[in-house]
């Protein structure tokens, strides 16, 4: 059991790898049918596959829509870790409740409601997956701001793109940096393992002292080239906005999208009654 | 001279809130990858990089903050990995962002260790047992037969109980308590200048008026609990239109009107966002 604790925690995570597969994420799919929608369809379709399958009970409803959106995800071309890091996701949500609530009561009658919870909770999130994983950062902050969303949070979300794989790199040259200054504890024996965990996350704490006062400077400097730019000024701006918005447009393809989700929507809520007249 | 003044505090708050977004949106993305190990029923994840916040809290405008780190986590962890979950991310960030301004407000001297120690140890303690409420709460509305299950409300109880528990001793423990106590005071006096801020003093933190503090987190609890159960809302007004008609017309109207009446409220938020920026 320690073996596979220090095993998971640190010894398969390269940093690499986690930079590459959200940079891929975000970037790597522009050239997707999902990904060429215009945002504010996007937007308003997460509103409804987003909401009302929590207000569902029906099994069958809930299945047609979870296919739906498990569909619109593949068309999306999501990165693998972030399709692993849904299903563990879905899995605590709800999986180790249905084996707890049997474990308590032993019987099989628990497994109904809950598997419609699960539905539900997979549908959401596939939903979510495919508008938020799907989009260009650039495109999804402009349909956010189109809906009225404070400025302060799409800057955030184009930022936040940008600024993640220098704080990736600068993470991992302090990490390093600690590893070559430092000697860590041998670790072929049980209490030499547990030492070496403690010592891993001693250094990843340590490593955030360094991180906070490079990442104050930067932030000071980010900060300073905003406003020399006039940001806070711009972003209370109507024009600006206009200018800003004026990219997005409605074609073809949103429409074909949009009379595609409604169809599918409406088969599967007639679905149950179809069933129940044919059976 | 006044303008001038507010303009660059007005900056200020925006390097602290980039700052602390970026920091703890980094933190919990890391966190978010990195599997957690499951040993028995006992979890030992490295959830909580919660410490960055809280220090900076201590020593920055809590307010800029606790914004900045819950919308840190809502764009990195959330929005990043399309993680987004609607309705329970308002639980998350107003959670989040409650605990670590009350835990800025209550240290006036990030060197005081002690001070430093309770706010850090009790902001963990609000921020969880906030969170594990509306846990229990969001599974009472969500399951319809959530009584009639049997073994399901003491699993409930039981499971979030002990997580609580569990999250505060380890999680809590190691990497808010410790970390928080580590950095707050020997950050103190060095980060501030590399802003232009001048370092805390006692008077920065003295209107905080603790009766309107404690309001003001109650209201927004009482906000994140209501956001958690407008699931069970739908729940009954559905059931209700069927049973009127009992037909498929009416849930399928029903719905209908409900996606325009979205449509509709999505339109009105632009044009409100357009004439108020005219």
């Amino acid at each position: 059991m320690l073996e596979k604790l220090s095993e998971n925690v640190l010894d398969k995570v390269s940093i690499d790898y986690l930079r590459n597969q959200v940079l891929k994420n975000a970037y790597g799919n522009d050239d997707t049918p999902i990904a060429r929608l215009d945002p504010r369809v996007l937007l308003i379709w997460y509103l409804f596959f987003g909401l009302v399958p929590w207000f569902l009970g029906d099994v069958v409803t809930l299945l047609g829509m979870f296919i739906f959106c498990a569909a619109t995800t593949r068309l999306a071309r999501v990165a693998p870790l972030v399709l692993f890091v849904f299903a563990l996701g879905v899995f605590s949500q709800t999986g180790y409740l249905l084996i707890v609530s049997i474990l308590f009561s032993g019987s099989i009658d628990a497994l109904i409601p809950l598997l419609v919870m699960t539905l539900k909770v997979t549908t959401c999130s596939l939903a979510s997956i495919t508008v938020f994983s799907g989009l260009d950062p650039d495109r999804l902050s402009n349909g956010l701001l189109w809906f009225g969303c404070p400025e302060r949070l799409s800057f955030s979300i184009s930022f936040a793109y940008r600024i993640l794989p220098i704080m990736f790199e600068e993470l991992q040259n302090i990490l390093l940096s600690f590893r070559m200054r430092g000697r860590a504890p041998a670790h072929e024996t049980l209490g030499g393992k547990v030492h070496w965990l403690v010592y891993q996350v001693k250094t990843i704490i340590q490593s955030f002292y360094p991180l906070m006062l490079n990442m104050a400077k930067r932030s000071r400097t980010t900060v300073e080239a905003l406003e020399l730019k006039g940001y806070r000024y711009a972003s209370t701006n109507a024009a600006v906005l206009k200018i800003k918005l004026g990219s997005l447009a409605i074609g073809r393809n949103d429409i074909l999208f949009i009379a595609l989700s409604v169809v599918w929507a409406l088969g599967c809520f007639a679905l149950p009654h179809v069933l129940e007249v044919l059976v | 001279m006044s303008t001038s003044t507010t303009s660059a505090a007005q900056a200020h708050k925006l390097m602290v809130f980039v700052l602390s977004m970026s920091l703890y949106g980094l933190a919990t993305l890391v966190s978010e990858l990195i599997p957690s190990v499951q040993v028995g029923i006992v979890e030992f994840s490295v959830e909580f990089f919660l410490f960055i916040p809280l220090t900076l809290a201590m020593l920055f405008d809590p307010l800029s903050v606790a914004l900045g780190a819950a919308t840190g986590e809502l764009v990195f962890s959330e929005i990043m990995l399309g993680q987004f979950g609607g309705l329970g991310e308002l639980e998350k960030f107003l959670t989040v962002a409650i605990a670590v301004y009350v835990a800025g407000k209550l240290v006036p001297d990030p060197r005081d260790i002690k001070r430093v120690g309770i706010a850090a140890f009790g902001a963990t303690a609000l921020q969880l047992a906030m969170s594990a409420a509306v846990d229990i709460i969001k599974v009472v509305v969500a399951v319809e037969e959530f009584e009639a299950v049997p073994g399901l409300p003491e699993s409930v109880y039981f499971t979030e109980g002990f997580a609580f528990l569990n999250d505060l001793l380890f999680s809590g423990v190691l990497f808010c308590l410790l970390p928080t106590l580590f950095l707050a005071p020997r950050l103190y006096g060095k980060i501030e200048p590399l802003l232009g801020i001048k370092p805390r003093t006692p008077e920065d933190v003295a209107d905080a008026a603790s009766p309107r503090l404690a309001l003001g987190a109650v209201v927004c609890f009482v906000l994140a609990v209501l956001a958690a159960c407008v699931s069970k809302a739908g729940f009954s007004l559905i059931e209700w239109e069927a049973e009127w008609a009992e037909s498929t017309g009416a849930l399928v109207t029903g719905l209908a009107v409900a996606v325009v009446i979205a449509v509709i409220a999505a339109w009105c938020l632009h044009r409100n966002a357009t004439i108020s920026r005219a």
